[in-house]
C-alpha cells in the first residue's frame, strides 16, 4: 500500500514546498478533461438527455443546500422539498407568464424571488426549530414539510385553480440546452456559496455548533443565530433550485409536492445527502446527480434488455430498493459515504497530495453522535 | 478594580444547592485557583461564571460591569476564553482548524460579507492562520497541525485546548483542570507555560485544579469550595495548612487531620497524594504511592 502511495504521489509534480507546479496544474486540467466532456458534451447529444441532465443539476443544488443543513450545522431535515416548492411557487407566480415566453429581466427577478421566499420560510422553519433537536426536530421538519405543501401550495390563487400555473422561459433559455447551461450556472453559484461557507469563519461555526454547541459557544459563536444561519442557507439554495425547477418543467403543479410525491422526494433528498458524505461537496453532489439519473438510467438499461413494461409497473419499488441498500451500504460499511471515497481524488485536483489515507471528515457526528464535553 | 468580581452567587438545582453564597475576586494579573473535592461545585461555580447556568441568586462583575444575564458567546467576545474538563474542542475538525474556530470573535468580518468570498475575508482568513500557526509554535504542537483530534493524545488536546483559549486573544481565561490527564513532569511543564503566558500576554486567569503542586506554584491566591460553600481561601500555603480543607480532602474528622501537621513536609505529601487522586478514586491503592514518591522528592 505504501509503495503504491508513492508512486501516486511521484505522479504528482509537488516541489519541496509541497506546491504544485505548472506541469502539475496541467495533468489535473487535461484529467478533468472527460468529468467535463461527461456533463456538458452528452447532454448535448439528445434532447431528452438534456432534459434529465436539468434535473440532476436541480438535484444537486438541493443536495448542496442539505449539505449545508444537515452536513455542516447538523440538523435533520425531512422537509426540504417544500423549500424547494416554496421556490418554484413564488418563481411562477412572480414571473406569472401566461402563454408568453418571460420576459428576462422578471425572470431574474422570479428565480430571486424564490430563493427569497424560501430562505423566509426557512427563518420561520429554524425558529421553531431551534430549541429541539435529534428525533423531534425529523418530525417537525416532516410536519412542517407536509403541511406547506397541503396547506399553501393547494391554495388555487396561488397555483392556477389547481391547474398550474405555467412558467415559460425566456427566449434566450427556450432550448433544453441553453436552459442546462443556465441550471449548471447556478449549480455553480451554489458551489462558490459553498466554498465561501466552508473557507470563512461560517462553516467552522456551523460544524462546531453541530459538534458541540457548548464548546460553540464557548468558542464565541453565537449557536442560536448560526442555527438560523444554517437554515436560511439551506432554505435560500433550496429556493434557488425550485426556481429552476419550475422553469425546467415549464409550470407549477402543486402536485409534485403535495403528500405522497413530495414525502417521497423528502427522503430521497436525506438519503442523497447521507449516500454522498455528510458535509462532503463532492460526493453530495455526485450522489444527487445519481439519484436524479436513476429512473432515466434505468429505463435505458431496461428498455435494451427488454424488462420496460415489468420496471414501468416496478418503478417505485426498484427505485427505493437501490436508495434503501445505498443508504444502508453507507451507514454499515462506509459512514464517510461516496465523499470518503472520493476524496483522495479531490484533494489532489485541489492541489494536495495524493494519499488514499486521507483522513475522513468525520460527520457521523452530525446525526447525533455522542457529546463528551458538559458544561 | 478587580478584572472578575463574583457576589453571593447562588444556584439550586431542584432541591440541592449547588452553590451557596459564593464571592471571589479576581485581580489584574493573577492566577487564582480554585479547589474542592469532587462535587464541590467548581465547574458549576465555572459555568455560572462564563453564563452556560443562569444562577438564581448573586451578581458576576467583569472588569466592573454586571455581565450575569449575559450569554456564554457575548462573554466570549468581551475577552473571557475557558476550557472545559474534558477537551471542549470541536472533534470533527483538524488542529488548524480548531485553532480558527476559536479565533471567531477576532474574524472581523460579518457572516454575510463571508459568503461573498470577498478579498478582504481571505486576507483576513490568511491572518487568522498565521496567528494560529504561532500559537502552535508557542506550544510546540507545529507538527499535529493538519492532524485530525481524534488521533491525539488526551495531553495533546488539552495543551491545544489552551491554545484555542489563547487563540482569541482573551483578557480573563478560566481554565477547568488543566493538567488532567498529564503526568508530572507535564504538569510542571504546565505550571512554567502557565506563568510564561501570564508574563507574555497579560492574561489574568482562574484556574480548577486538584494538582497541590502545580497550584503551589502558579497560584498567588486560592479558594477552597466544599459541598458549594466557600470552606477557605488565601495563599497556597495558607490553604494547604488550613485544617478545614485538610479535612475535606482526606474526608476525615479535623483533628485528625491535624495530628499529621507536626511534620510539615509529611503533611502536605498526604494532602497532596490524596488530592491527586480524589477526582478519579477515592480509595488511593498502596502500589500508586510507592510511585509517586520519587517524582515528588524530584520537584
Amino acid at each position: 500500500m505504501a509503495a503504491q502511495t508513492e508512486v501516486l504521489t511521484g505522479f504528482d509534480h509537488l516541489s519541496d514546498q509541497g506546491r504544485v507546479s505548472l506541469r502539475g496544474w496541467a495533468l489535473r486540467g487535461l484529467l478533468l478533461l472527460p468529468v467535463l466532456a461527461l456533463v456538458l458534451a452528452l447532454p448535448y447529444q439528445s434532447d431528452e438527455w438534456t432534459n434529465d441532465a436539468i434535473y440532476a443539476a436541480i438535484f444537486a443544488m438541493v443536495g448542496l443546500s442539505m449539505n449545508v443543513l444537515v452536513g455542516y450545522t447538523g440538523q435533520i431535515s425531512l422537509g426540504q422539498q417544500a423549500f424547494l416548492g416554496i421556490g418554484a411557487l413564488t418563481a411562477a407566480n412572480v414571473v406569472n407568464t401566461g402563454t408568453t415566453a418571460a420576459d428576462p429581466f422578471t425572470f431574474a427577478i422570479g428565480i430571486l424571488a424564490g430563493a427569497l421566499v424560501a430562505a423566509g420560510a426557512a427563518v420561520f422553519l429554524g425558529a421553531i426549530a431551534l430549541r429541539i433537536r435529534g428525533l423531534y426536530l425529523a418530525l417537525v421538519t416532516l410536519v412542517f414539510g407536509s403541511v406547506t405543501a397541503d396547506a399553501i401550495f393547494t391554495i388555487p390563487s396561488l397555483n392556477g385553480q389547481d391547474a398550474g400555473i405555467p412558467a415559460y422561459r425566456p427566449t434566450a433559455l427556450q432550448g433544453n440546452f441553453a436552459f442546462y447551461v443556465f441550471a449548471l450556472a447556478m449549480v455553480v453559484v451554489c458551489i462558490y456559496i459553498d466554498v465561501c461557507i466552508r473557507r470563512s469563519k461560517v462553516g467552522r461555526g456551523l460544524i462546531a455548533l453541530r459538534d458541540n454547541e457548548l464548546v460553540a459557544s464557548a468558542f464565541g459563536i453565537n449557536v442560536l443565530g448560526y442555527k438560523l444561519l444554517g437554515f436560511v442557507l439551506s432554505g435560500a439554495m433550496a429556493g434557488l433550485a425550485g426556481g429552476v425547477y419550475t422553469f425546467w418543467s415549464q409550470e407549477f403543479s402543486d402536485k409534485n409536492f403535495t403528500s405522497g410525491a413530495g414525502f417521497s422526494l423528502a427522503l430521497i433528498f436525506v438519503v442523497m445527502v447521507v449516500v454522498g458524505g455528510l458535509g462532503n461537496r463532492a460526493g453530495v453532489i455526485a450522489a444527487a446527480a445519481f439519484f436524479a439519473l436513476l429512473d432515466p438510467l434505468l429505463t435505458g438499461f431496461a428498455h435494451h434488455t427488454g424488462w420496460l413494461t415489468w420496471y414501468t409497473d416496478h418503478k417505485q419499488y426498484v427505485q427505493n430498493i437501490i436508495g434503501a441498500v445505498l443508504l444502508l451500504q453507507t451507514v454499515i460499511f462506509n459512514p464517510g459515504g461516496l465523499g470518503q471515497v472520493l476524496r483522495p481524488f479531490t484533494q489532489w485536483f485541489s492541489g494536495k497530495r495524493f494519499s488514499l489515507h486521507a483522513e475522513g471528515d468525520a460527520a457521523g457526528a452530525a446525526l447525533g453522535g455522542g457529546d463528551s464535553v458538559r458544561a | 478594580m478587580s478584572v472578575l468580581e463574583v457576589h453571593d452567587l447562588t444556584i439550586r438545582f431542584g432541591g440541592l444547592t449547588a452553590i451557596d453564597n459564593l464571592s471571589l475576586a479576581v485581580n489584574e494579573w493573577e492566577i487564582v485557583g480554585l479547589m474542592g473535592p469532587n462535587g464541590a461545585g467548581k465547574t458549576t461555580a465555572f459555568n455560572c461564571i462564563t453564563g452556560f447556568y443562569k444562577p438564581n441568586a448573586g451578581r458576576v462583575l467583569y472588569r466592573g460591569q454586571d455581565v450575569t444575564r449575559v450569554p456564554p458567546h457575548r462573554k466570549a467576545a468581551m475577552g473571557m476564553g475557558r476550557t472545559f474538563q474534558n477537551v471542549g474542542m470541536v472533534k470533527s475538525e483538524t488542529v488548524l482548524e480548531n485553532l480558527l474556530t476559536a479565533q471567531h470573535t477576532k474574524a472581523g468580518y460579518g457572516p454575510f460579507l463571508a459568503l461573498t468570498g470577498a478579498s478582504a475575508v481571505r486576507q483576513r482568513e490568511r491572518d487568522l492562520t498565521a496567528h494560529a500557526d504561532a500559537i502552535l509554535e508557542l506550544l510546540g504542537l507545529g507538527a499535529f497541525r493538519d492532524r485530525r483530534l481524534g488521533s491525539l493524545s488526551y495531553g495533546t488536546l488539552k495543551l491545544l485546548e489552551l491554545g484555542c483559549a489563547l487563540a482569541s486573544d482573551p483578557d480573563l481565561l478560566l481554565l477547568d483542570e488543566p493538567s488532567s490527564g498529564m503526568g508530572p513532569e507535564e504538569s510542571h511543564e504546565l505550571g512554567d507555560r502557565l506563568l510564561a503566558l501570564r508574563q507574555a500576554l497579560g492574561v489574568t486567569m482562574l484556574l480548577i485544579e486538584h494538582h497541590v503542586p502545580l497550584v503551589a506554584a502558579v497560584c498567588d491566591y486560592v479558594y477552597v469550595l466544599n459541598f458549594g460553600k466557600l470552606l477557605a481561601e488565601g495563599d497556597p500555603e495558607h490553604v494547604r495548612n488550613h485544617p478545614e480543607v485538610v479535612a475535606a480532602y482526606l474526608g476525615g474528622e479535623a483533628p485528625e487531620a491535624l495530628e499529621q501537621t507536626e511534620a510539615p513536609a509529611e503533611q502536605a505529601a498526604a494532602a497532596e497524594e490524596l488530592a491527586d487522586a480524589a477526582p478519579s478514586e477515592p480509595a488511593s491503592p498502596a502500589p500508586r504511592r510507592g510511585l509517586r514518591r520519587p517524582r515528588k522528592e524530584a520537584s
